[in-house]
């Protein structure tokens, strides 16, 4: 599904992010992306999601290489792609629902169904209660969760977490990772960047480990 | 991957569902803007409402030469072997040309009673044995023969001049190229005029929605994110772009109304000391629907140049 062949990338500021990486994932995978700060994981998240290009190297997703996507396909690509951020990255100025709502509505899906799959994805993060609340009425833990259901209410088929239990408490974390191994049941791939390792290990999924790059 | 969604109903269909969501939120952020918002609509109402009010007073003065003794006449004196009655029938010949409004037979006899009154030979006219005056036809032209080039109305002339029956052609024309410059000066004016401030118009909704996009500069990272396409962000801008230009539009023409209704009065008044009929005219309806769909036009653009030079700089590529 996922599938990185001697893959760099250096930033026009000359730090180099990846060097050599080669990783091969399976569709239906779960995996873990650990290392220090700094070894590149986001950059490594940001080459599947097509959010930066490789330097040297090739990424092929759903057996599509990625630099050979035209730039106008570059949104329907992403399409397949859940991503969540340690900030949740939700609107403000938009309700949960419309938050969540929002990759549909691009999708150009009719009404009643954006209602159904909201609340489907709503009700899998166990906040059926808060359609109607802004985001600045959650917790933290509530954001992210809400972050997640709007990853996963169009079904990607991949789905990838940048350091999604940063900023919340253990009990927090570990509810959210389960979450997450549940997407994974239900069929999607997935790929999780994390530097908790206690809460990594506990999952007992495949754990994928960058080395920082000596300069 | 590629199309997942059955469900998610014809391309078509897509793409208006997209547009009717455009049109909503991109309505309802105006609606819940500021008073910046208004201020903006403000200033496009103004700006539009100067050329549209010129293009007013043009219009009216082009009207007020419609008053009869304002229009240039052509006078066609009548040979004089040619009795009243065929003068008559020669003129009513002429009525049923196109490029002519009216005409009115002067006979000679009436003509030198004028003659009388104004003038005051009467003592000198007195001595002469026989009436030296001809039959005068007065021939009103079409108003729209004026403001074409000079041919038209010398055509016209050079027409009339065929018949048997006409001695001389005589003819208004200093009067009507005077009045003919003049106009085309005014258009011009307005034309250059109308050009300089659609240019503002231009670059305040231009500035305004590049504002609206630098507000929304989170909204539009996090939709590229989802794998929105640029159309999808840009939609609601251009429609933003739309209603800054028709909204302005709306605020110009009931500026324009109300200017309109505090001339009526006194316009009618200083009519009345001249013994006019004239009557001040408002917008047509098609100039009003033309000037609405102008000013959305000139939103749309400006929001285009804005939309296509500021949602390219963002950190996300596509």
């Amino acid at each position: 599904m996922i599938e990185f062949q001697t893959v760099s990338k250096q930033y026009p500021t000359g730090q180099l992010a990846l060097y050599n990486v080669d990783l091969q994932m399976q569709q239906g995978e779960m995996a873990f992306l650990t290392g220090h700060s700094g070894a590149g994981k986001s950059t490594l998240l940001k080459l599947i999601a097509l959010l930066d290009t490789p330097s040297e190297g090739q990424v092929v997703v759903a057996g599509q290489n990625t630099q050979k996507i035209k730039q106008r396909k570059i949104p329907s690509f992403r399409r397949n792609i859940g991503m969540i951020f340690q900030d949740h990255h939700l609107l403000a100025d938009r309700t949960v629902f419309d938050n969540i709502a929002l990759p549909l509505k691009i999708e150009g899906m009719r009404p009643q169904d954006i209602n159904r799959r909201v609340r489907a994805a709503l009700d899998k993060v166990n906040l059926l209660t808060k359609e109607k609340q802004y985001p600045q009425m959650l917790s933290a833990g509530e954001k992210q969760r809400i972050g997640i259901a709007r990853a996963v209410v169009n079904k990607p088929a991949i789905i990838l977490a940048d350091e999604p239990t940063g900023n919340l408490d253990p009990d927090l974390a570990t509810d959210i990772m389960h979450t997450f191994k549940q997407f994974n049941d239900y069929g999607s791939t997935v790929l999780i960047a994390s530097h908790d390792h206690a809460l990594i290990k506990e999952m007992k999924k495949r754990i994928i480990v960058l080395r920082k790059v000596k300069t | 991957m590629g199309a997942k969604y059955n469900k998610s109903g014809s391309l078509l269909s897509t793409h208006i569902g997209h547009h009717k969501e455009a049109i909503s939120y991109s309505l309802k952020r105006l609606w819940q803007s500021n008073l910046s918002t208004w201020i903006t609509l403000a200033v496009i109402g103004i700006a539009l409402c100067l050329p549209s009010s010129l293009y007013l007073l043009l219009q009216n003065l082009k009207s007020l030469t419609d008053d009869k003794r304002e229009v240039p006449t052509i006078s066609l004196f009548i040979k004089q072997n040619i009795s009243e009655q065929q003068a008559r029938d020669r003129g009513e010949l002429i009525q049923e040309l196109s490029q002519i409004e009216k005409v009115v037979l002067v006979p000679r006899d009436e003509a030198l009673a004028d003659f009388r009154k104004i003038t005051g030979f009467a003592e000198t006219l007195e001595t002469l044995d026989e009436n030296p005056l001809p039959h005068v036809l007065v021939v009103t032209p079409h108003i729209d023969l004026i403001g074409n080039p000079a041919n038209d109305m010398q055509k016209l002339a050079e027409k009339l001049e065929t018949y048997p029956e006409i001695d001389l052609v005589q003819m208004d024309l200093e009067w009507v190229s005077r009045l003919r410059s003049i106009l085309r000066i005014s258009e011009r004016a307005i034309f250059i005029i109308s050009g300089l401030l659609a240019l503002t118009v231009l670059l305040v909704i231009g500035n305004t929605i590049k504002l609206n996009i630098e507000n929304r500069k989170e909204e539009i990272e996090v939709s590229k994110l989802i794998g929105a396409s640029a159309s999808y962000i840009r939609r609601p801008f251009l429609y933003t772009g739309i209603w800054y230009g028709l909204f302005g539009g709306v605020i110009s023409l009931v500026l324009v109304h109300l200017a309109l209704v505090s001339f009526v009065a006194p316009v009618n008044e200083l009519a009345k000391l001249y013994s006019s009929t004239f009557i001040i005219t408002g917008l047509k309806v098609s100039t009003t629907l033309y000037i609405l769909l102008a000013s959305s036009l000139l939103g749309l653009i400006g929001a285009w140049l804005a939309v296509g030079r500021h949602l390219r700089n963002s950190s996300i590529p596509a």
